[in-house]
């Protein structure tokens, strides 16, 4: 009977029902879209910011004091003793965190005359090295992709992947200015232990030092210095957790933690913590966090996180109170029915039970259909704004059913209680 | 009676006889608007508060002397009146020299600084310890500390060696008859040796003091008194030892660097001594960035001045601006119009990545924004049908009785804007309530109440309230009353 009761209300109310429905799909899908733009929200600005470049940085541990401290005046790291190991870059790919591992080049620099006599720096890197790894996976890593504010003026970003490779260099705007440089000309690049003839594949605009040194492929630096498989930076970049204070104090000794903090610290991507296993992979490295980079980030990511938060509970209360006027709103209107249904003899909770079930079975239609319009919503904002997809998180699916269905329940209880007190008579007749 | 206040009377006293529906609606219409404008509000702050965030980043521009011009607090101070006081964040002028720790025989890079400025424009430099606040203290890279081994509490004695004028033709020109010359040179065991000479008016050396604190006392020291310096007396500059004067005997280093500070001194307002050129400093604090910065070594401009004798030089300033990348082009711009001699340079790693970040964070809210907006107006405006198609009986009732239709929409639709006004008023003021709490939780500061939007919400929500009242009244005022009055 009751069953009977339900399909009846509802198919014989169609309009009201669904207008109902529609409304908590839309509560629903507000929800189901906002939760899941801001769970996600931290992942993908945490993408965006690496437009900042490289968040750590990885120097031989015997370094290179005296090339920092000494060589202000250019001699391009010749005084270092320690270099770290061009053939072991890859392994920054199998270090736990290695997934947040977003890119990284190395850089080995050297002191380089030009035809005309000018002595230049050039640095060697990776433009976009292609790595295979030990893993089975492949990327492309370097600067191309590190220095994403750099402006190509003339030519293109030189291309590792060609085999002319090691026979082109990119050059910084005031040099080729002073130099006369252009892209696609021919110059002897004259370096402490080789000379080579190089092609000029474009030039750059860093606004900084880097606009007065040439660029070249690694291999090239290495050979025109003889240092072969050796490098004197790497920098990384790294997706990474904001510090908190576990982070701060692993930071100084990882040592002094507790096993379980240690845990927590080891297997949370702090920078901290990612640097530390860097150093267990690279050996004789000192991986230091590039504070300007690491610590902005950390303060970008949280503030956009809580704001999402807040606009989220905002939207969230919203569709709540949006659903529950509605349901309301319609069990009012149904006060001479169930006017009537006491009428006739039916208890309280009878009724009660009847609009509820009836109320709740609209609740899972909309409910469902608003899922899926809300992470339409949520994918639409992923690809509009960040150009990738929001990913589907699963505990957003628990959440929203418990909310309306609270939400629904909440609204109808009060509305329900109401009409029951009202004396059937009174209803019937149309006169409260 | 007049028409139009028995319209009046009609409208509210239909609300307030239906008080629990129309509380109803009004509270869907209030969430709308709170909704409208608390987004509103904070989309169109966002940009500003995010912005402060992002200076977190430090310096984005950089002032720089035009070619063949020194930069001088002065120039800078000119140049700095192009850019709006309320955007400049901070501004951090620099001198650097190379200062000598003689007692490791090591020398590093050290800035003079504004260390309250350095705090607004780097907020990323970790000090462990604190920053100097007077005069005679410290402030060490991490590498630097590590070197020569100092910590926190520590002294450091640093010498300032100016650079020495090699060109002849240069020095020959300061030996004007009647000025005072200063110079110095290294002496035993790399220790500087401090001269000053009066020449009299035939550009003759009238009178020599030298500073010889430095050397050993009994030895070098000795090239500070009478029996030294008078030997210099009558003499014309440049000289050379052994045949213009002869050396003091036991001390023959130091009697070279005297003749040698002689020979490339420069003029100068005052005799200069190795009191003036050496500070023992204080160390106050590690830095420690992870970046180049950490092979330096910071003290104040007042020392910096002192121990080189140039007041007021810099090498570069140091700004945080906060603006957008047309202010900054334009503020680059004004500077150069200034023609205080200085050039502004923008940062360029940190402006383009912060229009590429903030740009995407403001699409995102404005999106945000704009779904969430959307959503609620739909739900108001279903909340709104359900009310006034409850009422259709109502409506059948008044047309039974005679009125036009288009008194009962007009009726109706009046009804549904002064809930309109009522809630869009009501949440418009919650919304912004609702803003400043976002705005101090999330950004630790108060948010500008946007005038405009009080207008806009009460429009809109009036709009979205009639818009859904019509759809149901036109329905009911179609159907034939006798049918809505027999319920069916």
């Amino acid at each position: 009977m009751l069953f009977r009761m339900i399909r009846g209300a509802l198919f014989r109310q169609k309009g009201k029902m669904l207008l109902i429905a529609f409304t908590i799909a839309l509560g629903a899908s507000l929800a189901t879209g906002m939760l899941n733009v801001m769970l996600d929200v931290g992942d993908k600005v945490n993408q965006e910011l690496k437009t900042y470049g490289a968040n750590i940085t990885v120097k031989p541990k015997a370094s290179s004091l005296l090339s920092d401290i000494y060589n202000v005046e250019g001699e391009g790291g010749e005084l270092s003793t320690a270099y770290l190991r061009e053939d072991e870059l890859g392994k920054l790919k199998t270090i736990f965190w290695a997934f947040n591992i977003v890119d990284f080049a190395p850089f080995l620099n050297t002191q380089a005359a030009l035809p005309a006599g000018e002595e230049v720096t050039v640095v060697g890197t990776w433009f976009n090295h292609h790595l295979d790894l030990p893993t089975g996976e492949s990327l492309d890593a370097g600067v191309a992709s590190l220095r994403s504010w750099w402006d190509i003026l003339e030519g293109q970003w030189l291309d590792e992947q060609t085999d002319l490779a090691a026979r082109e260099i990119m050059v910084g705007t005031a040099l080729a200015q002073r130099a006369n440089l252009h892209a696609g000309d021919t110059l002897v690049l004259t370096g402490p232990a080789a000379a080579r003839e190089v092609t000029v594949a474009g030039i750059y605009d860093a606004g900084g030092d880097a606009d007065d040194q040439i660029y070249a492929s690694l291999d090239l630096v290495q050979l025109l210095s003889d240092r072969e498989n050796k490098v004197s930076t790497i920098e990384v970049s790294a997706l990474t957790t904001p510090d908190n204070d576990l982070a701060r104090r692993a930071a100084r000794n990882p040592a002094l933690l507790s096993a379980s903090d240690y845990e927590t610290w080891y297997c949370t991507a702090y920078v901290s913590a990612v640097c530390y296993q860097i150093q267990e992979v690279i050996t004789g490295s000192v991986a230091s966090a590039v504070r300007q980079v690491a610590e902005s980030e950390g303060a970008i990511l949280d503030k956009t996180q809580l704001l999402m938060i807040l606009i989220t509970a905002l939207s969230l209360v919203g569709s709540a109170l949006g659903i529950s006027n509605l349901v309301t709103a319609s069990v009012m209107e149904r006060a001479q029915e169930i006017g009537l249904l006491k009428a006739i003899g039916a208890h309280d909770r009878a009724i009660t039970g009847a609009v509820i079930a009836e109320i709740l079975i609209t609740a899972l239609v909309g409910g469902v259909a608003g899922y899926f319009l809300g992470f339409g919503f949520a994918q639409l904002i992923g690809r509009s704004v960040f150009g990738s997809a929001v990913e589907m998180k699963v505990m957003v699916i628990p959440i929203v059913a418990v909310l309306i269905s609270l939400v629904t329940i909440a609204g109808s209880m009060p509305a329900i209680r109401m009409v029951l007190r009202l004396r059937p008579a009174e209803v019937l007749h149309g006169g409260h | 009676m007049s028409k139009r206040k028995m319209y009046l009377r009609m409208i509210t006293a239909s609300l307030l006889r239906r008080r629990s529906r129309m509380l109803i609606a009004l509270l869907s219409i209030g969430i709308g608007a709170t909704i409208l404008s608390g987004l509103v509000t904070i989309y169109y702050d966002v940009p500003r508060q995010m912005s402060a965030q992002f200076r977190n980043y430090g310096a984005n521009m950089i002032l720089l002397p035009e070619d063949g011009v020194q930069l001088t607090r002065d120039r800078v101070e000119q140049a700095m009146a192009a850019i709006p006081g309320d955007s400049l964040v901070g501004a951090t002028p620099y001198r650097y020299v190379r200062l000598d720790m003689v007692s490791r025989q090591q020398s590093f890079t050290t800035a003079g600084t504004d260390f309250e400025q350095v705090q607004k424009t780097s907020p990323y430099f970790h000090v462990e310890g604190r920053y100097p606040e007077g005069r005679r203290e410290i402030l060490v890279g991490k590498e630097v500390a590590g070197t020569i081994g100092v910590r926190v509490g520590g002294n450091m004695e640093l010498t300032y060696k100016p650079a020495v004028m090699a060109d002849a033709q240069d020095l020959a020109a300061q030996r004007v008859p009647g000025a005072l010359l200063g110079g110095s040179a290294e002496g035993y065991n790399t220790a500087l040796v401090y001269v000053s000479a009066r020449l009299d008016d035939e550009g003759k050396i009238a009178a020599v003091e030298v500073d010889a604190s430095l050397q050993t006392e009994e030895f070098g020291g000795r090239c500070a008194e009478p029996e030294f310096t008078n030997r210099f007396i009558g003499k014309t500059l440049p000289l050379t030892l052994g045949e213009d004067v002869d050396a003091m005997s036991g001390a023959t280093v130091t009697s070279e660097a005297v003749v040698q500070a002689l020979n490339t001194a420069v003029r100068t307002e005052k005799a200069v001594t190795a009191a003036d050129r050496t500070i023992n400093f204080t160390v106050t604090g590690i830095l420690e960035t992870g970046g180049e910065e950490e092979a330096y070594a910071f003290i104040s401009l007042a020392d910096m001045d002192a121990m080189t004798g140039e007041a007021g030089k810099l090498d570069v300033t140091e700004l945080s601006v906060s603006a957008t990348q047309e202010q900054l082009d334009a503020y680059v711009q004004a500077v150069a119009d200034e023609d205080a001699g200085v050039a502004a340079r923008l940062v360029k790693r940190v402006t383009r990545s912060e229009t590429t970040v903030l740009g995407k964070l403001q699409a995102l809210v404005f999106l945000v924004t704009a779904v969430v907006l959307l959503l609620t107006m739909i739900c108001v405006s279903t909340t709104m049908m359900a009310v006034v198609s409850e009422r259709r009986r109502e409506i059948g009732l008044r047309k039974a009785l005679g009125a036009s239709d288009n008194s009962i929409r007009g009726e109706f639709l009046g009804e549904g804007m002064f809930l309109g006004l009522l809630g869009g008023v009501l949440g418009a003021l919650l919304g912004f309530v609702f803003a400043q709490v976002v705005s101090v939780n999330v950004f630790g500061s108060s948010i500008m109440f946007q005038p405009l939007l009080l207008p806009i919400a009460v429009a809109v929500s009036m709009a979205v309230a009639a818009a859904s009242c019509l759809l149901p009244i036109r329905r009911a005022v179609a159907i034939d009353p006798a049918l809505v009055l027999k319920g069916e």
